[in-house]
């Protein structure tokens, strides 16, 4: 039933201006996965009868369950064009023949790493839009990514059956909706200035917006109709498409074309007389059954349909008279071959945000040119599960050279730092792969500008890697993913029978190893945390681990948990003081709140610790107001030595201060990775070293006197600066109609949540609503909300910002206090706090 | 007072041993008790006499006032059976842990012999003899047998009754008591008492020393104390019918036999004692097993260990935080428990296989602001004994872990499976590691939620061991000041304290002078500081 076999597949692989890398990015719901099918039953792989049915690319049982696509799945087609199609293509080709590695990408916002890591390796991107619901949260979240990695965009308007069949909606009014959601997709676009992609709005009379029903397998681009007419006016094709779409009109009557609307009756908009009324036409005849009408208008389309075909009634006749009429895959893949840039074409481009190195040197010029002679370069985004459990496939892209079964390979992860032997091995690809959906074929090589899946290098791979050949010492890494998540939400997992342990280890390796966001790490008091960047991710991510990566171990699942970090709402009340523990050293700091923004600053990397300090003191006193001198004298960043915490000098004359500098910065690293009120990383709080006393004597002043005492006065200086708690909040998007608001606007009160923006979408019954919700509200929320708008809503929800919590946690009684209690509790720290008295000491 | 010291103290018992040692020489090693070891606990009057010339007088704590009257009973009772000339010493507050014997402190004063006084972790001496008293604290036999036949029926396994030393005089009349209710009962539950190793100790090579004290016990394991016969029959009934495939375990000075077929899992512990460091030695190191202790002070059940359990699963977390360290510190924690140096030796070696460096530190009892003195170490490991191997505090900069935690962490492939260690004389039986596994694949850690590559043995030796090494990396300071100093710092990137100290803003006195070269060397002045020679001169003209 396959229309083609691994050999043609692997021979057009060599053609680099004929390969598209795309992939397919939307929405959640907007019937990506649907779409998908239509373009690979053209390609032979499933029935056409079955095309928007099957979703093949939800490879997965759940991701059938319940309807969405959880993984992106990388599948690769194979189409042979005909010359009559391509004879206005004016780029450079190789033949018909066209290779399609297609990615279909999750829409939900939790599974947003999946996009990202499709992304990186596609140079092209069909934007799927649902005709009604217009553009959405997830769609212009995806659509800046996209553009960010100089991704080329085309668009389809999805789900036109609904306007037919479900809506009846009239032909203007359909016209203003698509060009609605076409302005609205331009208006994302128009932001990304790019000189060397170009413009990348989408325009429908270039053909570069199609309008598609996946579920019914049909879809046309005004290149369809434009063809169709073309002859009949004696215009040529392009002439014909501008006057399918935008302000041209025609009356039947007077057979002229005008650019306003004359307001006889029988004028009307191009794109409406001659696209919109004839498929309505054809759609309403077949669901009445009047086939003594269809069949004469079908010869007039030259669509024959085969006798069988002519049996069926109603649903299934529609279908397939459209199926022949405007088949999905020809309007779709004319648009992306046409319209998408090959390889060899978008690594010219792309060259300069793929590659860290250099952009001059041998690998830098490689990629740029795709040169399957030139050394390899190849970028693993991902790891797909293999059929025999534990094994990985690392599944990527080659951006110049060619890999090969057998080869052995240099492989850099993303802590590699040129010169170093850190994160980088030498290993031997055992088997070089293509994927198609559901099944793998094995081939000898792929060359540049292929998807690739490769076997053999898993245990060496956390997420993603840059691969070169063995002896390319020299060679960059290609940059790392940015991700638009983060894993907020953790729960904590143990094995039920304590033998399982090993069994766990295990299975949270492989499991941070399948998915590109998930964080498996380990807490202090011992147990296993898995951080996910939603509730729906985490579910998934423990269905995975329990049933795949664990052989169906039990395992005990605590209740979501959420971090806080720990802030100042004011200046310490007192300086105050802390000794040593011999008494002869003694610190003094104050804490303050960070200027607002500074933290959001730091955590963007605009200011942080290896800046050159004239920049940092510029933005700092320019941007916060800080004095240009004490700018220069932050000590250091912190936890991590990067994160949103200072210390600042501010001591005059002070003598050794500069032997006790790094004793100091290593108290701080620690205090505030754990503050005083929950262990919680500290956030947004500058620490000044008022004044220090020191021993005279080096020996008494040393690391052991002064790192203990660091600690000390920094948990002090932030007990009396109004310590408060910061809760992450979440940003929920909602459409829903009318009638649900009072259910969203109920939900959201119960959990915390306001609304700060409610907008009806113009021409719609539906309105969007963005809230401010804190993420510890959140679990439950998706189900609670459907309940209680009877499934009409369905949240999308990103973390935002933190949030300060307005009680006082100091305050016995108060919610900040109890959520303290809550948090120790959990970590087995003691239940009352620390107090003060034991952080500061007097004179 | 006098003859309650005596039957306190166990006075002619200890004299007994004393002279069937002939020793001249004896250290008196007193720790803290229980409250109630022996007798109760009186305020502290007056100082002890202590008389430097004839025998030195040491008790830590509560214990130290009773020290004098129990010398003095000693050297009575040894005077009286014709043992003059004993000269005896009282020694207190050691430089480690109370609960071992102090051999460094008793060879200050030449002693042939230590008396150790009060609870002890029975840990192999290496040097010196060593005889045990443990005390008598009190115990309700009847109480404890119907918790004891509570327990039986609520569980249908095999009862294993373990117990602090201090009640191991108990044990008889605990034994008697069961055996009653059992009868009035009408039930007959499996019941297994453990055993006192022994309370003679002689030093020995770690594989002959369990015939020493069991010998030991045989012999001189007698009077108000001893085990004797009628338990060791009692032990004997459980072993007879397999008495050749039995093993023996023991554990913080109690020893029993199980059978080969036999796992741990199946016994149900009994723990009769206090909550302390030897019930936490037992409850992590049979973690799988149901575990009761009865509390002799309060006379109640207590089964809830899950504050052992969470310990168990912070040292799981220290684990996972020791495999990332570079850096590790190693803690020596005695100077007496056998085999300390061998298994220092050993987890060098362990470490320099994984590619780490190690640093021996000598700092007595660690506490946060000695610790803080070694910001470059990532982890230290503390070799002592194994009631005083968990050393976990909020307060330390970097964590501390056991010998057995360091063997998991720094063997590549090694997984937790549970099984828990705190003595580390049974990890230098289990020496010569397959050495390292030959799993090439990336470590995961879990602590930075990613795989990391160790850096592999090699390459460690390639660095120029030498001293100059640390003067080499220094001069070349200034051509890699481009590196990220914070990282090495205080994220563990150094790989030595080379790396370390060079990452430092402040690296001490750095030896650059100003001038090309040295001054010559100059007459200085000569005289007393009233007046030098030349001032002399200078007046008189």
């Amino acid at each position: 039933m396959v229309k083609f076999t691994a050999e043609e597949l692997r021979a057009i692989m060599d053609k680099k201006n004929n390969i598209r890398n795309m992939s397919v990015i939307a929405h959640v719901d907007h019937g990506k996965s649907t779409l998908t099918d239509s373009l690979v039953a053209a390609a032979g792989i499933i029935a056409q009868e079955v095309a928007g049915d099957v979703r093949m690319t939800d490879t997965r049982a759940d991701e059938a369950e319940r309807g969405i696509t959880i993984k992106s799945t990388g599948i690769s087609l194979y189409y042979e064009m005909t010359d009559e199609s391509l004879k206005n293509y004016k780029g450079e080709r190789d033949g018909n023949q066209y290779l399609i590695n297609l990615i279909d990408s999750p829409g939900h916002v939790d599974f947003s790493s999946e996009v990202t890591a499709a992304l990186r390796i596609t140079d092209g991107a069909l934007v799927v839009v649902d005709c009604i619901e217009g553009v959405c949260v997830q769609t212009e979240t995806v659509l800046r990514q996209a553009l960010g990695e100089r991704i080329r965009p085309v668009l389809t308007v999805n789900k036109m059956d609904r306007c037919f069949l479900e809506l009846q909606v009239e032909g203007e009014e359909a016209y203003q909706t698509f060009s609605r959601v076409i302005e609205n997709a331009n208006v994302i676009m128009a932001t990304y200035e790019d000189t060397l992609l170009g413009d990348v709005q989408v325009y429908p009379e270039k053909g570069t917006v199609a309008f598609s029903a996946g579920l019914h397998g049909w879809a046309f681009t005004l290149t369809n109709f434009a063809k169709m007419y073309a002859s009949k006016f004696g215009v040529d094709e392009s002439k014909m498409m501008e006057r399918l779409w935008g302000e041209n009109f025609f009356d039947p009557a007077t057979k002229k074309w005008t650019t306003k609307n004359t307001g006889s009756a029988t004028c009307k908009r191009g794109f409406v007389q001659f696209c919109y009324e004839p498929i309505k036409q054809i759609i309403n005849t077949c669901m009445n059954d009047q086939k003594d009408k269809l069949w004469p208008m079908l010869q007039k389309l030259n669509v024959t349909m085969k006798s069988d075909e002519k049996e069926l009634v109603g649903k299934a006749l529609m279908k397939r008279v459209m199926q022949t009429w405007l088949p999905a895959s020809t309007a779709l893949l004319e648009m992306m071959i046409f319209h998408l840039p090959s390889p060899a074409k978008a690594q010219r481009y792309r060259v300069e945000n793929l590659y860290e190195g250099p952009l001059d040197d041998v690998y830098a010029t490689a990629i740029r040119n795709c040169d399957p002679e030139g050394p390899l370069m190849l970028y693993v985004s991902k790891m797909i599960p293999a059929s025999d459990k534990g094994r990985f496939f690392a599944f990527g892209r080659v951006f110049s050279g060619r890999v090969a079964t057998g080869m052995k390979v240099r492989i850099m992860g993303p802590n590699y730092v040129p010169g170093q032997k850190k994160d980088l091995y030498v290993k031997s690809v055992q088997r070089t792969v293509i994927w198609m959906g559901k099944k793998q074929e094995s081939v000898e090589d792929v060359p540049c500008g292929n998807t690739v899946a490769m076997v053999g290098l898993d245990q060496f791979i956390t997420k993603n890697a840059t691969i070169t050949n063995e002896k390319e010492s020299d060679a960059c890494p290609i940059r790392a993913m940015k991700f638009s998540v983060s894993p907020v939400v953790r729960v904590a997992v143990q094995c039920k029978v304590a033998s399982d342990l090993p069994k766990l280890v295990e299975g949270l390796k492989r499991l941070a190893k399948s998915d590109p966001m998930v964080l498996c790490t380990i807490e202090e008091s011992g147990e296993h945390i898995i951080a996910g960047a939603g509730e729906l991710h985490l579910e998934i991510c423990l269905k995975d681990l329990q049933e795949d990566f664990m052989g169906g171990a039990e395992i005990i699942v605590s209740p979501p948990v959420v971090s806080f970090r720990e802030t100042v709402l004011e200046k310490s009340c007192r300086t105050v003081m802390s000794k040593s523990p011999n008494k002869h050293n003694r610190l003094y700091m104050e804490a303050r709140p960070l200027e607002e923004g500074l933290a959001e600053a730091i955590d963007d990397g605009r200011i942080g610790p290896r800046d050159d300090p004239k920049v940092r003191s510029k933005i700092l006193s320019e941007e916060f107001g800080w004095d240009k001198d004490l700018a220069k004298k932050i000590w250091c960043f912190g936890p991590e030595t990067t994160g949103p915490n200072m210390v600042v000098d501010m001591c005059k004359g002070v003598q050794y201060l500069n032997e006790i500098k790094d004793s100091v910065v290593a108290g701080f690293q620690w205090a505030s990775k754990e503050g005083a009120l929950a262990e919680e990383n500290m956030r947004g709080i500058c620490f000044e070293v008022c004044d220090v006393v020191l021993h005279a004597d080096a020996i008494h002043r040393g690391g052991g006197q002064v790192i203990p005492t660091a600690r000390r006065v920094i948990y002090a200086s932030q007990l009396t600066a109004k310590p408060r708690l910061l809760e992450p909040v979440y940003l929920v998007e909602i459409q829903a109609p009318e009638n649900a608001l009072g259910g969203i606007y109920g939900v959201l009160n119960q959990k915390r949540g306001h609304v700060f923006e409610e907008m009806q979408r113009p021409g719609t019954p539906l309105y969007n609503i963005k809230a401010y919700l804190p993420v510890i509200e959140s679990f439950g929320f998706s189900s609670q909300l459907r309940a209680a708008t009877s499934g009409q809503a369905f949240p999308q929800c990103v973390f935002d910002h933190w949030d300060m919590m307005g009680s006082d946690p100091l305050e016995a009684g108060s919610q900040a206090a109890q959520l303290v209690v809550d948090i120790r509790k959990r970590k087995g720290l003691k239940e009352q706090m620390t107090p003060l008295s034991d952080f500061e000491d007097k004179l | 007072m006098e003859p309650d010291i005596g039957t306190r103290y166990e006075v002619p018992r200890t004299a007994e041993f004393l002279r069937a040692g002939a020793y001249t020489r004896v250290a008196l090693q007193v720790t803290r008790p229980g409250p109630s070891l022996f007798g109760s606990v009186l305020p502290f009057s007056s100082p002890p006499l202590i008389h430097p010339g004839l025998f030195c007088l040491k008790f830590p704590d509560e214990m130290l006032k009773d020290a004098a009257a129990v010398a003095r009973a000693l050297r009575q009772e040894l005077a009286s059976g014709g043992g003059g000339g004993v000269r005896v010493f009282v020694m207190a507050d050691t430089a480690y842990n109370s609960c071992c014997v102090d051999e460094v402190g008793a060879s200050h004063v030449d002693a042939q012999c230590v008396v150790h006084y009060g609870h002890a972790c029975m840990s192999p001496t290496s040097n010196l003899p060593a005889f045990f008293v443990f005390g008598k604290a009190p115990l309700d036999v009847h109480a404890c047998a119907r918790s004891m036949l509570e327990c039986s029926r609520k569980s249908n396994k095999r009862i294993l009754v373990l117990y602090g030393l201090e009640y191991a005089y108990a044990l008889v009349d605990l034994r008697r008591s069961f055996e009653e209710s059992c009868k009035s009962n009408s039930c007959n539950p499996e019941v297994q008492y453990a055993d006192v190793m022994c309370s003679v100790m002689s030093p020995s090579s770690s594989t002959t020393e369990e015939n020493d004290c069991h010998l030991s016990s045989g012999t001189s394991c007698n009077g108000d104390l001893s085990i004797n016969s009628d338990l060791a029959a009692l032990n004997n009934r459980c072993s007879i019918e397999y008495s050749s495939s039995t093993h023996k375990c023991s554990l913080g000075g109690v020893t029993w036999n199980i059978s080969v077929q036999e796992k741990m899992e199946d016994n149900f512990i009994f723990w009769i004692g206090q909550d302390n460091s030897a019930f936490a030695n037992i409850v992590l190191t049979f973690n799988k097993c149901e575990i009761v202790r009865y509390d002799a002070i309060q006379n109640q059940l207590s089964t809830d260990v899950s504050h052992l359990m969470k310990v168990l699963r912070r040292r799981y977390y220290l684990v996972e935080k020791a495999k990332d360290a570079n850096i590790i510190g190693i803690l020596v924690g005695t100077l007496g428990v056998a085999g300390y140096l061998h298994i220092i030796e050993q987890i060098k070696e362990l470490i320099k296989a994984a590619g780490k460096k190690s640093y021996t530190l000598v700092m007595g009892r660690p506490n946060s602001a000695k610790l803080a003195n070694f910001p470059e170490c990532e982890v230290f490991v503390y070799v002592s004994c194994a009631q005083t191997a968990l050393l976990d505090s909020k307060d330390f900069l970097a964590p501390v872990i056991t010998p057995f935690e360091a063997v998991l962490a720094f063997s590549r492939g090694r997984e937790w499976t549970g099984e828990y260690l705190l003595d580390f004389k049974d990890l230098i039986t289990s020496e010569k590691q397959e050495a390292v596994s030959a799993t090439e694949e990336a470590r995961f850690s879990f602590i930075k939620g990613g795989y990391v590559e160790d850096n592999c043995a090699q390459e460690n030796v390639e660095q120029s061991e030498t001293s100059l090494a640390l003067a080499e990396v220094t001069e070349k300071a200034l051509s890699i000041q481009n590196q990220n100093n914070d990282a090495v710092l205080y994220q563990g990137r150094a790989m030595s304290s080379i790396d370390y100290l060079k990452a430092r803003s402040y690296r001490g006195l750095t030896g650059e002078y100003e001038g090309p070269a040295p001054d010559s060397i100059l007459v200085g002045r000569t005289g007393r500081a009233a007046g030098y020679n030349d001032e002399k001169t200078q007046s008189a003209q």
